[in-house]
């Protein structure tokens, strides 16, 4: 019989499979209801011998994203100060500087960046890096606050709460709460653009994430210290006699119970988890053989190392049979509730530095035309105070890096920060309504990495409420692109 | 060989164990299959209702039956205990348990590590440090007998959830006594809970309550929002509202209904300011030394909120005058704690951590009338809220672990911490060390290490494939993992083969190994190394499928284990021993052994 881990396009391309007889594999097929439509349909895949990879890197707990980019025309600025009061930041303080200027005029709108961010900063002006503004999770645009008080635009779940908005912006689906996201239904559509079918597409930093999470794949995770030495499992000792023989045995009966067919649904899961883990030790144990050391200098922090293992794995892609890959990571610690200034001072230099290394990486390694990096968060916070920390929020600055994205940018519409007046703000706290959806940027994401603009609603279910306010079944025009992240 | 026929008559449905010391065995089952289609009558009723004797009350219970209650009860537990629980009776076995005391509490073993740390150095001023919590923790879930209250406890450590991960990691004060608040009321009433974690200055500093300050709108500054919305999400009532029975109460286009929304959080915002450190005199400050965590924060009400604050379900917090910052609290701890969600919210999750992911609607609403009525009138009695998860008839009933949704993953903590009981660990000392640190590592679990206020894993996490499908949660599962699958059959490897059962390490820089010699624990294998020739490796097999995992282990599974051992020598002692480690090793590799059902 078919092994399950057939993926959904070869199945639906060899109807002749046996496990068609067996009717408890087809109706779990059934459930996945997108399958009809989506087998219906050609799936426009670029050559496979491009290789694409998008590194998502989650600033978990909601950063304080209007101290990361700041706008420093002298009105705006006056509203920046008038409503974050004892958060502002100083653009004119200078021993040691609190914000550092952007090579950036757009009708004399200019921005600086937090004074932790050089590296963030040079990449920007380097046209290596662009910011996306007041992003955020929404269902449907909404115009402005009289438009989100009216009761007739659908608001997501949960607004402002961790567990919703961290899930939201993974899923993009902010309506329901779900387990599959967007990284996990590019590889449902794109996993067969790999030559290796049990090696995930997805690859985590970070454990199990919904960004990750598709309907039939999931990540595959290792740490950031992960070698072909240690991945897998420790043998037995070689004091034992015959031990290379009686490993074979003790992980023969591993495999065997994993292979077994249960009835009980949380052992189903857990042995297929198992499975999808043993079957992808061996050929990571030989990519990661073959790592060549970088030259690139990483700093001792956690991000720097989990970027740095990110670079190594596309250095040996081919090891993996990979011609598109999703990195997924994260760096918690940004719900700062108190200490907003001093934390960000000591947090914000770490993923400046590490974004600055991955690019130098990705150079190095000649990758840096086909590797998009970006952030995201939870939400920004409110723009006033409780007394040195923020609260939760929506819409807020996010960061994209790599060779094909359009460098130098503030994309989207930064908002202004005035607390009165401010059609925008839904708060006396200083909340602001996104004006660019987390479904627009991802759909520029899924075209660059190859996704058929027919296959857009799959990965993004809410995407036609951008483009049409009608007609949900016709994809959006070939030259899509509403942000303009991409050349 | 010898050809054995047992005949056996079976009440319940659990799976049959016969331990036989040779031979293979045949059996044939009589009343195998529970309640359906059977009838029972009995000719004097006057004493005993025949209805027990299909649904067990007051029937002592089999081995297996017995250890699933166990497992379900405890967080870990040997044969011996088993066979108590088979001898007492659940019900008695449980009803001595909710009347055991807490011995000491955590506090103040970590007092008596810090003292002999000072003693040792000679330096009263020595610091405290985290392996000072992890050791206390240890010491006394490895040495008392409230095994229920530690099974709750770590419930409750799981949903009123603070970390190391934060300002107070290494303070040992700051993380037991928390803990000690949910090990004294684990058999208390949830308000109390709700007042004391409130006021605990590790939830202060966690959740950022402390030193909260009241509006200013001069300068654009309002109360931290933090607490106000975690109290509301996490520890009472949840995001959506619910019926008795757990289920999403919906609207008339079938949506969820919002417990809450922001404007609700604002006003509990206010509630909970003005509270500082006990032992300063200046409001706004942080910790003066790792023991200002023990005593509850103090009100400072000039920094409290004044006027009326609007609460849940139409009540308003008075416009009190003077300023009275603790009678606020009270009333909104009142509001909250009365709400018709904390029932259901919190007996759901109790209920997950213990039995089973998705209980049934009418074993959720069994419990919640407990907690919203134990029966005298009191609402949030957690005795009455424990017994009834643990002796309702699905958790009991061995019939319902047949039911394919039925069940949960063991927590990978509470796996550990089990191998540590079931094959008796123990020291030359009786002290135990171990800071937890290698378990932690390979399976991203130990007490009071969640990454964030959202625990290990969320309630309604649902990995893809067949529990996604039935829309069903399996919360365990969000922290299984390439890194954590592979990790926890490698800790296996360390804690078993290699009999690195814990992790023993000095308590200051430089302390002398021959001090802590004896608190090095050892597992003790010998009765399963008695079972290791080919002859009795089915006893062996048997043995650990009881103590492990309840009988769960199929007949193919077992048959696979035991060919398996049989491949490795049996010439010697040495043999034998790494036969019985094998056993462990691979039982504790099966889906069978690592779902509870």
């Amino acid at each position: 019989m078919c092994k399950r881990k057939i993926s959904r396009r070869t199945f639906l391309g060899e109807a002749s499979c046996a496990a068609i007889g067996s009717t408890a594999f087809l109706s779990s097929f059934l459930n996945l209801g997108m399958i009809n439509t989506l087998a219906a349909r050609p799936h426009i895949i670029s050559n496979t011998n491009d290789y694409k990879a998008m590194v998502c890197i989650l600033l978990a707990g909601g950063a304080d994203t209007y101290n990361v980019l700041v706008p420093t025309e002298s009105s705006e600025y006056d509203d920046y100060v008038a409503t974050r009061g004892s958060l502002a930041l100083d653009k004119n303080a200078t021993n040691p500087a609190q914000l550092i200027d952007l090579d950036y005029d757009d009708n004399g709108r200019t921005f600086a960046v937090h004074a932790g961010m050089t590296k963030v900063r040079d990449m920007f002006d380097n046209n290596n890096l662009s910011f996306i503004s007041n992003i955020g999770t929404l269902i449907e645009p909404i115009a402005n606050k009289a438009d989100y008080q009216s009761g007739t635009k659908k608001i997501p779940l949960g607004l402002y709460s961790h567990s919703d908005q961290i899930m939201q912006w993974q899923t993009s689906v902010p309506q329901s709460r779900s387990a599959v996201g967007v990284g996990g239904r590019m590889a449902d559509i794109l996993q067969d653009m790999n030559t290796i079918p049990q090696v995930s597409m997805n690859i985590s930093l970070a454990g199990k994430n919904r960004f990750q999470t598709g309907k039939e794949y999931n990540e595959y995770s290792i740490s950031n210290n992960t070698t072909s030495a240690n991945i897998g499992y420790d043998g037995l000792p070689s004091w034992w006699s015959n031990s290379g023989f009686l490993n074979d045995i003790k992980n023969g009966v591993i495999n065997n119970a994993v292979e077994q067919e249960y009835n009980n649904i949380f052992e189903r899961t857990m042995s297929s988890l198992t499975e999808q883990t043993a079957g992808s030790i061996e050929v990571f144990q030989k990519a990661f053989g073959n790592i060549v050391p970088l030259a690139t200098e990483f700093s001792d922090t956690n991000l720097s190392k989990d970027l740095k293992k990110i670079a190594e794995t596309i250095s040996v892609k081919s090891y993996l049979g990979a011609n598109r890959q999703i990195f997924f990571v994260t760096i918690g610690g940004w719900d700062h509730h108190d200490n907003v200034i001093l934390n960000q001072n000591a947090m914000l230099p770490v993923v400046s530095n590490a974004l600055s290394e991955f690019n130098d990486a990705l150079t190095e390694i000649g990758m840096q035309n086909d590797v998009v990096t970006f952030t995201i968060s939870d939400f920004a916070r409110t723009l006033t105070t409780n007394g040195n920390g923020s609260d939760h929020a929506w819409g807020g600055n996010q960061m994209i890096m790599g060779g094909p994205v359009n460098g130098g940018q503030i994309f989207g519409n930064y908002p202004s920060l005035a607390l009165d007046g401010n059609d925008l703000n839904l708060s006396g706290r200083g909340r602001i309504l996104p004006t660019t959806s987390v479904d627009e940027f991802y759909a520029e994401l899924a075209l660059w990495f190859g996704v058929s603009p027919n296959d857009l609603d799959y990965i993004l279910p809410n995407l036609c409420n951008f483009y049409s306010s009608s007609n949900c079944t016709v994809p959006p025009a070939g030259d899509y692109s509403p942000i303009g992240m991409f050349s | 060989m010898n050809k054995i026929m047992n005949i056996v008559f079976l009440i319940s449905s659990c799976l049959l164990l016969v331990l036989q010391s040779y031979g293979q065995v045949d059996t044939i089952v009589i009343g195998f299959g529970g309640y359906d289609g059977v009838s029972i009558t009995s000719s004097d009723d006057s004493q005993f209702d025949p209805e027990n004797t299909l649904n067990q009350d007051g029937f002592l219970p089999n081995l297996n039956a017995a250890a699933r209650f166990l497992s379900q009860a405890t967080i870990g537990y040997n044969q011996a205990e088993i066979e108590t629980v088979t001898n007492m009776g659940i019900e008695d076995w449980l009803e001595n348990q909710l009347n055991t005391p807490m011995p000491y509490t955590l506090l103040t073993k970590s007092k008596e590590y810090h003292q002999y740390v000072k003693d040792q150095t000679g330096n009263p001023e020595y610091g405290s440090n985290a392996r000072m919590w992890d050791y206390s923790w240890w010491q006394y879930h490895m040495t008392t007998d409230d095994y229920v209250r530690q099974r709750v406890a770590m419930a409750l450590s799981e949903i009123v959830v603070i970390s190391d991960k934060s300002n107070f990691g290494n303070n040992p004060y700051a993380l037991s006594d928390f803990y000690d608040i949910l090990l004294q009321n684990a058999f208390g009433n949830y308000r109390d809970i709700l007042e004391e974690v409130t006021y605990h200055a590790s939830m202060g500093v966690y959740l950022t309550h402390m030193n909260n300050y009241k509006s200013n709108i001069e300068t654009n500054q309002f109360p931290d929002e933090n607490y106000a919305r975690e109290i509301m999400q996490l520890f009472t009532i949840g995001l959506n509202l619910l019926n008795d029975d757990g289920t999403v109460i919906v609207d008339s286009l079938g949506l969820p209904v919002p417990t809450y929304d922001n404007s609700d959080i604002i006003e509990f915002s206010k509630i909970f300011t003005g509270l500082t450190w006990a032992d300063r005199d200046k409001y706004g400050k942080g910790a003066l030394k790792d023991t200002s965590y023990i005593p509850q924060m103090a009100m400072w009400n000039e920094h409290h909120e004044p006027g009326e604050k609007y609460l849940l379900n139409d009540f308003v917090v008075p416009d009190r005058n003077p300023v009275d910052g603790n009678a606020d609290i009270t009333d909104a701890l009142d509001n909250l704690f009365n709400h018709q969600n904390v029932g259901p919210f919190i007996c759901k999750l109790l209920i997950q951590r213990m039995v089973t992911s998705n209980p049934p609607p009418s074993y959720v609403e069994r419990v919640v009338q407990k907690f919203n009525d134990n029966g005298e009138g009191v609402r949030g009695d957690m005795k009455a809220v424990v017994k009834a998860i643990l002796l309702d008839p699905i958790a009991k009933s061995c019939d319902s672990g047949e039911d394919y949704t039925f069940g949960k993953l063991r927590e990978p903590f509470v796996r550990y911490f089990q191998i540590n009981k079931a094959f008796n660990a123990s020291t030359t000392s009786g002290n135990y060390r171990n800071d937890m640190d290698y378990i932690y590592k390979y399976v991203e679990q130990k007490p009071l290490t969640s990454p964030s206020v959202f625990n290990f894993y969320q309630y309604d996490y649902q990995p893809i494939g067949p529990v996604e499908e039935a829309d069903l949660f399996a919360p365990e599962f969000q922290i299984t993992n390439a890194q954590t699958i592979t990790g926890w059959i490698n800790s296996l490897y360390r804690f078993v083969i290699n009999e690195n059962i814990a992790d023993e390490y000095d308590l200051f820089n430089g302390e002398d190994n021959a001090l802590y010699e004896d608190e090095i624990s050892q597992l003790d294998l010998s009765t399963e190394i008695m079972y290791t020739t080919d002859d009795k490796l089915h006893i062996l097999v048997d043995r650990l499928n009881l103590i492990l995992a309840q009988g769960r282990l199929s007949d193919m599974t077992v048959n696979t284990i035991i060919e398996a051992l049989k491949k490795f020598d049996q010439s010697d002692e040495d043999d034998f021993e790494l036969r019985a480690k094998l056993a462990i090793y691979l039982v504790m590799t099966t889906p069978e052994y690592l779902i509870n059902r």
